[in-house]
C-alpha cells in the first residue's frame, strides 16, 4: 500500500545564536512521517527532540531547510494560517499535561473545537476511561487521568497529526503503559499519525520505529 | 468554549485581585456620578424652579450680579424705578418681591416677601410662614412673632428649600415696609415678545437688568455646564488612576499565565484571539467596576435624597442620573479598561510559542 507522506523534513535547520556562538539544534534533518506510523524519537538530553516536534509541529520555523505536511510547504503560511493549521491538523499531548487549571475537564476538551459539541468532547472523554470525571477540575485529577484530559483535548479536531513531547515523562510506569496503550490503539486502530519523543525504552517500545537524534540530527 | 468564556473564568481565578483591580474603578466611577449626579439634579431642580416663575419677565438691580448670581438680600431697586416700571405699558401683572437679612434673636434671618405662595408646601396657611429652624426655636402655628418691632401671628411652616437658614414668609406688601418699600425684584407679564420689552426695561429704566425665562434657563445651563465639567473633570482623575492599576495587574496575568498562553497558541489559537481574549478581561473589570460603582453612586444619591432632600426641595433620582451619565460613564470606564489592555494584551499575543512552553 502506498501511503501519503504526512510529514517530510528537507534538510531543516535550527540554529540559535548565544552570544556569539551558534548552537545548532536542528542541523540538516532529513525525515519523512508516513500516514498512519507511530514513531519515537530518543536520544540525550539536548540533542533537538523537543525542536525537531516544535517544528513539526509548526510552533517553531526552520532557520534553513523546508518542511511539508501533507505535500504541503509551510513555509509560506502566515503566523495566522499557522495558528489555523495547528487547531485542525496537530494535536499535541506535553509532558506536563498542560490543561487549563481554570477549566474543567469537559470545557478543557471543548476549548479547542470549533463548535463546541459537549456530546462528542464527552465521547472522547468516554473513550479515555474518564466517564464521570466531566466536571472535575486538573488538579483533581491524577497524573495519568490528566494526560489522557490532554490526548481527548488533542484529538477532538480529528486531527492528522499527534505529536507527544515526553508524554509519560511525568508519571509511573503503569500509568506509562496505559498512556502508551491508549495511543498505540488510536495508531493501529483509528489510523491516526503519531509522533512521540521519550527518554523511556518502555514507551519507544510500543511504537513501530524508533529514531535516535544526537547533536541535532538522526542517527 | 472559545477562548473568549476564559476571560471570565480568568476574573473569577484570582478573585481577590480582580476585586481589587476593580475597586479602584468602582471608586473612581462613584465618585464622577455622585458629583456630576448632584450637579445635574441642581440644575434640572434650578430649571424646574424657574420655568414656575410667574410672568415673563424677572428685573432686578444691575449692580446686584443678575438673577442667579446675586446674594439675596444684598441689592433693591430703587423706589423710583419701580415706579418707572410701573409706569410701562408693555408690562401687566407687575409684582414686587422682597427679600432682606434682619437681626432676630440675636442671629440673622432671612424675611421674604412673596406675591406667589405656589411654590411654598406650608403646613398651615399662607400669610406668616416660618421655617423649620424657627420652628424648633418654638414658633408654631398661632405663636407671636416680633420682627423690625412688627408683632405677627404664624400661620403656617415649612420644611423645604431653607437650607437650615432661619426663614420667614409673607405677602409682599407685609414685607416691603420692614424693608423701607424697597423690593429685591419684580416680577411681570409682557405685552409682545419678552425679549424685546426687556431690552426696553434695561434702557428706559436706569440701573436694572432684567430676564426672561430664556435667559434665566440658559444662565443655569452655562453655571452648570462649567461647574459638570470642573466637577467631572476632577472625579474623571480618580477614575483614571483605577484604570492605569488594570495596566499593572493584566501585566502580571499575563506574565503568570505565560505557559498557558503558550498552550493556547498551541492549541491552534490566533495572535489575534490572544489579544482579544485579554482585552475582553480588562474590558470586564472596568464594565462590572463600572456598574457596581454606579449602583453605589444611586444609593448614595437617593441616601442623599432621603436624608437632605426635603431641604434642597423636590429632587428625584432620575433627574441626578440622565441617561447620558450612565450611558457615558459606564463606556469610559469599559472603553479605558479596554486601552489599559492593550499593551498587555499586545505583549501576551507576540509571546513566542516555544519559549513559553518551555517556561516553568
Ligand atoms: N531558545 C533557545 N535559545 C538557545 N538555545 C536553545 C533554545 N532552545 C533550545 N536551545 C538549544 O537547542 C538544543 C536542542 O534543544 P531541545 O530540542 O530542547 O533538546 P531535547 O528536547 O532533545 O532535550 C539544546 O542545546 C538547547 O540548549
Ligand atoms: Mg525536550
Amino acid at each position: 500500500m502506498n501511503k501519503t507522506n504526512v510529514l517530510e523534513f528537507k534538510d531543516v535547520w535550527k540554529i540559535y545564536r548565544m552570544g556569539g556562538e551558534e548552537i545548532n539544534a536542528l542541523a540538516g534533518v532529513n525525515l519523512t512521517i508516513k500516514d498512519g506510523s507511530f514513531t519515537s524519537i530518543m536520544g540525550p538530553s539536548g540533542s533537538g527532540k523537543s525542536t525537531l516536534l516544535h517544528v513539526a509541529g509548526i510552533l517553531d520555523m526552520p532557520t534553513r531547510g523546508n518542511l511539508l505536511m501533507n505535500g504541503k510547504d509551510t513555509s509560506t503560511l502566515g503566523a495566522r494560517e499557522q495558528a489555523r493549521f495547528r487547531r485542525s491538523e496537530i494535536g499535541f499531548v506535553f509532558q506536563r499535561f498542560n490543561l487549563l487549571p481554570q477549566l474543567t475537564t469537559l470545557e478543557n476538551v471543548l476549548l479547542p473545537m470549533n463548535q463546541p459539541e459537549p456530546q462528542k468532547a464527552q465521547e472522547y472523554l468516554d473513550k479515555m476511561g474518564l466517564e464521570g470525571k466531566y466536571s472535575k477540575t486538573p488538579n483533581q485529577l491524577s497524573g495519568g487521568e490528566q494526560q489522557r484530559v490532554s490526548i481527548a483535548r488533542a484529538l477532538v479536531n480529528q486531527p492528522s497529526l499527534i505529536l507527544a513531547d515526553e508524554p509519560t515523562g511525568e508519571l509511573d510506569s503503569k500509568n506509562a503503559e496505559v498512556i502508551m496503550g491508549i495511543l498505540q490503539d488510536l495508531n493501529k486502530k483509528e489510523g491516526v499519525t503519531i509522533i512521540i519523543v521519550t527518554h523511556n525504552q518502555l514507551a519507544a517500545d510500543f511504537t513501530d520505529k524508533i529514531i535516535e537524534m544526537r547533536d541535532g540530527n538522526i542517527i | 468554549m472559545g477562548i473568549y468564556s476564559l476571560s471570565f473564568k480568568n476574573l473569577r481565578r484570582r478573585k481577590l485581585r480582580s476585586i481589587l483591580t476593580m475597586l479602584g474603578v468602582v471608586i473612581g466611577v462613584t465618585a464622577l456620578v455622585v458629583l456630576v449626579g448632584l450637579t445635574t439634579g441642581m440644575t434640572s431642580y434650578m430649571k424646574e424652579s424657574t420655568g414656575n416663575m410667574m410672568g415673563d419677565i424677572l428685573i432686578m438691580n444691575s449692580t446686584g450680579g443678575g438673577a442667579l448670581m446675586s446674594s439675596p438680600g444684598s441689592s433693591f431697586l430703587d423706589p423710583e424705578a419701580v415706579d418707572e416700571i410701573k409706569n410701562m405699558s408693555q408690562l401687566y401683572n407687575i409684582k414686587e418681591d422682597v427679600e432682606f437679612l434682619t437681626e432676630f434673636n440675636g442671629t440673622q434671618i432671612y424675611i421674604v416677601g412673596t406675591s406667589d405662595w405656589s411654590q411654598i408646601k406650608i403646613n398651615g396657611t399662607s400669610g406668616v410662614v416660618v421655617s423649620k429652624t424657627l420652628e424648633d426655636m418654638g414658633y408654631k402655628v398661632g405663636s407671636k412673632i416680633t420682627i423690625k418691632d412688627q408683632e405677627m401671628t404664624v400661620t403656617g411652616t415649612f420644611t423645604e428649600g431653607s437650607m437650615g437658614m432661619g426663614v420667614v414668609i409673607m405677602d409682599s406688601s407685609r414685607a416691603l415696609p420692614l424693608n423701607n418699600n424697597k423690593s429685591s425684584s419684580i416680577t411681570a407679564n409682557t405685552r409682545g415678545d419678552p425679549e424685546v420689552v426687556k431690552n426696553e426695561v434695561e434702557k428706559t429704566v436706569n440701573g436694572t437688568t432684567a430676564s426672561t425665562k430664556s435667559d434665566l434657563s440658559k444662565q443655569i445651563d452655562d453655571l452648570m455646564n462649567g461647574l459638570t465639567l470642573f466637577i467631572g473633570g476632577i472625579a474623571s482623575i480618580a477614575l483614571l488612576v483605577g484604570v492605569i492599576s488594570i495596566v499593572n495587574i493584566m501585566l502580571v496575568n499575563v506574565t503568570e499565565r505565560t505557559r498557558e498562553i503558550g498552550v493556547l497558541k498551541a492549541i491552534g489559537f490566533t495572535n489575534r484571539e490572544v489579544l482579544g481574549s485579554i482585552l475582553l478581561e480588562s474590558a470586564l473589570i472596568g464594565f462590572i467596576g463600572g456598574i457596581v460603582g454606579l449602583i453605589i453612586a444611586a444609593i448614595l444619591l437617593q441616601t442623599a435624597i432621603i436624608l437632605f432632600g426635603s431641604q434642597i426641595g423636590d429632587i428625584k433620582l432620575i433627574s441626578m442620573l440622565p441617561l447620558w451619565l450612565i450611558v457615558g460613564v459606564i463606556g469610559g470606564a469599559t472603553g479605558l479598561s479596554v486601552l489599559a489592555g492593550l499593551y498587555p494584551a499586545w505583549r501576551a499575543s507576540r509571546l513566542n510559542v516555544v519559549e513559553a512552553l518551555r517556561n516553568e
